[in-house]
């Protein structure tokens, strides 16, 4: 095992790994940007060094800055959390060359990974279900027809060089796909140069569900199950929980094998998580991408299965084996997390900056089903340059209903002022009827705010206004 | 400290030039490599569809539908020596003979690197035209340098008669090959014969020092034909029945097996490769898989200015070359009107070595510039320096040109440049470790000698498809054929009479287009004075495939591990 670990990140999730480290006895030390410089977590930490100035491009994501500081604290390894260096392809193959072990999976995995297009061909050649569509960019109309004709209606039709939305169009129906390739053809053409195009089925109010793995470079993989995260505004998941309330045991069983297989075909290493989108219309579970990293809601696995995600993690890059078999891994009752963001939900979700003046959390004791990660302290200055996050709370109770009524019990003893949070949101979520009924799908949370009158960003905000 | 850190390099596209800029720079390459696709198709087919169609006829493959059949399943075999003998004309008949009517490629059989030698029985049945003998010797010396298996796809009428005073008696003359042959197996490089056809005359040595021999029912290897054989005719006599498997697998025992076609001679044949070790290019990545560059290699032709005269930057050019866009300059205060340095390609570690055009500072006199291109005092020194170290650390080289010539005048001759230059030239005379050039855009004067051009061996030279070689350019050489007749501008002076203007504007401009025409990338292929004409896109694939080779055989030669390389020395020697 390493005798140092550089953690380079922030907040709440460099509390958690400075912790993994202690566990396994080995010493952290924390980076911090300049508007970071009094974070509580720093005090946790063995060593810290200041990495440059508030903006993450000048401190978090700049990887000299961060290789420098590695070396001049004697690090042999470093964990990059989520976020900021995570999941950088180049990072991972710069801090290798710099004989710093990347707590991570290998470049080349990380770089498959982050490009979709190479991800789908690799997701499918490992054995994985893809959303129906064209694996190869189309060009032409009739080569179009041709492939929407096999994957269905609705499609989306993709520009190969898009992203963010732009050349994106949605066709219903066999009658507006001309004029809509058409449109899009002319608008990825006009603005990336390449006027080609993928062909996918659309998926309407998908539930959004992923597995966790563990692979050791020595072929031994193992899945922790599933997580649901279908309660999410913009892409940001809210709420997570396992087991997910769509599967059934002996689904989620046969659906974490399938995933387990793949991850060996890949030959991945690290801890990872592949998300699907479960098609309600069909029941049917598409691959859609891999995170190559720990993911922010790993808790509620580590809650069911009572394996340390990021102590495995580092053992992994260490070179130790994975120490248990899937057999040995059993998944008990029910675990929910709510992230409490510093987010006015009443207000668009506007990001809030400020002191902490109050902080109260439940018992999170032994036996009392409930831990919170943060790296918050009464206060604590919250900055306004980066995500958001101020603590993730985690309820395990035997059932599901037992950890919802737990959830909602804890949230209700928790007291944080100072800056608006998302807990009186989740309080209204976790008790609403879809929730509860354990329906809810990656619309749920928009159509509830839409009934209660919330908007669901700051823009949105203003157009009420 | 015996990190080996290789630091991104390189800019993307849209901060190097505008969108506008990028395609004028690219479209003034469009025709060059429209050609390059074109002339390249034309040399695939050989003589045309009628002789394809013959082949066919009498149940044989042509050689490229032979060599796609043992290369493995999804893998490009890499042609060299494609545009040999490339417009030349032959015998009384003037029949030309596309590709010296020999085929030779790089190609992945069974997952090892080999160099097949294949006969293009789609031209004069495989006859050996002048400098096919002399493509079949370089493509067998490319196998030695890089410790590659040779595989022979026999398939030859012998010599071609009409031209045989040009193919026969001289040093590389068609026995060369089998000189080659008998050193490819003294140095322990594996050779596998197949014959599918004739094989005539000396031509029949080439596949018996090969180590498998194997024949189809078509073949025949003989001294002399039946034609030339007395009472042949009224003896029934033929060549197969003087020379086919049944003589030569089991009475002469000059061949191993046979075959009985060429699907299953060529299965055969993969099965010996799959008897040879593997590569242990795997071995030498130290864990790393080959990457693709961050930046498209599609992107090269965009990034050179379309005049040759404009500069660019090297290093947005490498980061379109080499594994991830990473590198790590070695030395890279001192001549740095060179670039060197260690990158991976393939995931295998080379040395680069590459010119910079632009300004730079003149290091003796500050307020001076001097342009890049160019070899002086320090960047000589710096190319020795890195030469030496890479020969001693057994690290493939890749000399990137784009070099105008040494520095030339007074202050150059003091400082020796001519010393300095014959270090660097025995230095890589003496290299026994791969060395790969690419001519970019010119190769000129000494520099070209310098940067380790054909003269010096290396492996493979490939030139782009707007790639110059010659001594000096057209204009430069006109001047100097009429030096004496012009004035210290190198104009023609004012008190020439208009009709002597005239006659020396005439005969300079003759020089100089007679220079620009032998300078067309075509003329350095067509003479192998360069392997292969390669796009712009493909320069990388070429050089993963010679790199990779450079690794391929274990216990060949020194390959240090890179804790111990002497360029920590270096890198020590010339911090700040």
């Amino acid at each position: 095992m390493f005798r140092r670990v550089l953690v380079a990140n922030r907040g709440e999730i460099a509390a958690r790994v400075i912790r993994a480290c202690h566990a396994l006895g080995v010493e952290a030390v924390a980076v911090y940007s300049e508007a970071d410089a009094g974070s509580p977590h720093l005090d946790e930490a063995d060593q810290r060094i200041c990495i440059g100035a508030a903006h993450a491009r000048h401190s978090y994501l700049d990887q000299e800055a961060i290789l420098e500081a590695a070396h001049q604290t004697g690090c042999q390894a470093l964990h990059p959390g989520y976020g900021f260096l995570s999941e950088s392809w180049l990072f991972a193959a710069r801090c290798r060359d710099e004989r710093i072990t990347f707590i991570g999976p290998e470049a080349a995995s990380i770089r498959t990974m982050g490009d979709k297009v190479a991800a789908r061909r690799a997701a499918v050649a490992a054995g994985l279900p893809v959303i129906p569509g064209t694996l190869a960019p189309v060009a032409g109309l009739d080569s179009v027809r041709q492939a929407a004709s096999e994957t269905g209606y609705p499609l989306i039709l993709k520009a190969v060089a898009g992203g963010g939305g732009r050349g994106m169009r949605r066709v219903d129906d066999p009658a507006e796909l001309e004029s809509q390739w058409e449109t899009a053809t002319g608008e990825a053409a006009a603005a990336f140069g390449d006027g080609s195009m993928y062909v996918e089925r659309y998926i309407e109010g998908g539930r959004h569900i992923e597995v966790q793995v563990l692979a050791d470079r020595f072929g031994n993989v193992v899945h922790l199950g599933e997580r649901e995260c279908s309660v999410q505004r913009n892409h940001q998941k809210l709420i997570e929980e396992t087991p997910s309330p769509a599967l059934s045991p002996e689904r989620s069983a046969a659906f974490g094998e399938m995933v387990r297989q793949a991850i060996a075909r890949l030959g991945y290493r690290g801890a990872g998580t592949v998300e699907f989108l479960l098609d309600p219309a069909t029941d049917q579970l598409y691959f859609l991408e891999m995170n190559t990293r720990l993911q922010v809601e790993h808790p509620v696995t580590e809650m069911t299965t009572g394996v340390d995600i990021v102590e495995w993690q580092l053992r992994i890059a260490a070179s130790e084996r994975l120490g248990f078999a899937q057999a040995d891994i059993e998944r008990r009752g029910h675990a929910i997390e709510c992230r409490i963001n510093a987010e006015d939900p009443e207000q668009g979700f506007r990001p809030a900056a400020g002191r902490i003046t109050t902080l109260e959390w439940p018992a999170t004791g032994d036996g009392d089903g409930v831990r919170v990660d943060t790296h918050l302290q009464p206060g604590y200055e919250v900055p306004p340059f980066y995500d958001s996050l101020l603590a993730k709370m985690i309820a395990w109770a035997p059932d599901r209903d037992g950890a919802i009524d737990l959830m909602l019990a804890s949230l209700a003893a928790t007291r944080i002022e100072g800056v608006p949070t998302t807990i009186p949101l989740h309080a209204r979520v976790l008790d609403s009827t879809e929730f509860r009924s354990g329906v809810a799908t990656t619309s749920t949370l928009v159509e509830l705010l839409e009934r209660w009158g919330w908007a669901v960003s700051p823009a949105a905000l203003e157009e009420k206004v | 400290m015996a990190r080996v850190t290789l630091a991104p390099i390189g800019r993307p596209q849209d901060q190097i030039a505008t969108p506008e800029e990028l395609a004028a720079s690219a479209a003034a390459f469009d025709e060059r490599r429209a050609d390059l696709a074109r002339n390249r198709a034309e040399v695939a087919t050989g003589w045309g569809d009628k002789y394809i169609a013959r082949v066919h006829e009498l149940g044989k493959l042509t050689a490229w539908e032979r060599i796609s059949r043992l290369a493995d399943p999804g893998t490009s075999p890499l042609p060299v020596g494609t545009f040999v003998n490339h417009g030349d004309r032959f015998g009384e008949r003037k029949l030309a003979a596309p590709g010296a009517g020999v085929v030779t490629v790089f190609a992945r059989v069974c997952d090892r690197w080999t160099m097949i030698i294949a006969n293009d029985n789609t031209v004069a049945s495989g006859a050996w035209f002048p400098k096919t003998p002399e493509k079949i010797e370089r493509a067998q010396e490319m196998a030695l340098g890089l410790s590659v298996p040779v595989i022979y796809l026999v398939d030859c009428s012998g010599l071609f008669l009409p031209e045989q005073g040009r193919t026969f008696a001289g040093a590389t003359g068609a026995g060369h090959i089998f000189k080659k042959n008998s050193l490819l197996s003294a140095a322990g490089v594996p050779q596998i014969a197949g014959v599918f056809g004739d094989c005539i005359a000396g031509g029949g040595y080439m596949p018996i020092i090969s180590d498998r021999v194997i024949m189809t029912e078509r073949a025949y290897m003989v001294i002399a034909a039946a034609a030339l054989i007395k009472g042949a005719k009224s003896q029934h006599i033929t060549s197969h029945s003087i020379g086919g498997p049944d003589v030569h697998v089991h009475a002469s025992a000059c061949a191993d097996e046979r075959a009985p076609d060429d699907e299953t001679a060529l299965a055969m044949i993969r099965a010996e490769v799959a008897k040879l070790p593997g590569s242990a290019a795997d071995y030498y990545r130290h864990g790393v898989a080959s990457a693709a560059p961050l930046h498209d290699p599609e992107e090269i032709a965009a990034l050179l200015p379309a005049s040759l005269q404009m500069p660019y930057d090297t290093y947005d050019l490498l980061a379109r070359l080499v594994d991830e866009s990473r590198f790590w300059e070695i030395m890279p205060h001192t001549g740095r009107e060179v670039i060197t340095g260690i990158a991976r390609i393939g995931g295998l570690y080379a040395g680069i070595f590459a010119n910079q055009p632009g300004l730079f500072d003149h290091p003796a006199h500050p307020t001076e510039k001097r342009s890049g291109g160019i070899l002086y005092r320090e960047g000589i020194a710096k190319l020795s320096a890195f030469s030496r170290a890479c020969e001693s650390d057994g690290i493939p080289m890749i000399w990137m040109q784009d070099i105008s010539g040494f520095d030339i005048g007074a202050e150059a001759e003091r400082q020796g440049l001519l010393g300095l230059g014959s270090n660097l030239i025995y230095t890589n005379s003496t290299n026994r470790t791969p060395m790969i050039t690419v001519i970019l855009r010119k190769g000129s004067g000494a520099g070209y000698y310098a940067m380790a051009g054909l003269p010096y061996d290396p492996v493979l030279q490939i030139s782009s498809p707007i790639a110059r070689l010659g001594v000096m350019d057209g204009r430069t050489a006109a001047i100097a054929s009429y030096n004496s007749q012009l004035d210290d501008e190198f104009e023609i002076p004012a008190d020439t009479s208009e009709e002597q203007a005239e006659r020396i504007r005439a005969g300079m401009s003759a020089v100089q287009e007679k220079l620009e025409a032998d300078m067309d990338p075509y003329t350095s292929a067509r003479r192998m004075d360069t392997d292969e004409i390669v796009d712009f896109h493909e320069i990388r694939d070429y050089l993963v495939a010679t790199v990779e080779m450079s690794y391929q055989t274990i216990g060949r030669r020194r390959i240090k591990n890179p804790r111990i390389w002497s360029m920590h020395d270096l890198e020590i020697l010339f911090e700040s």
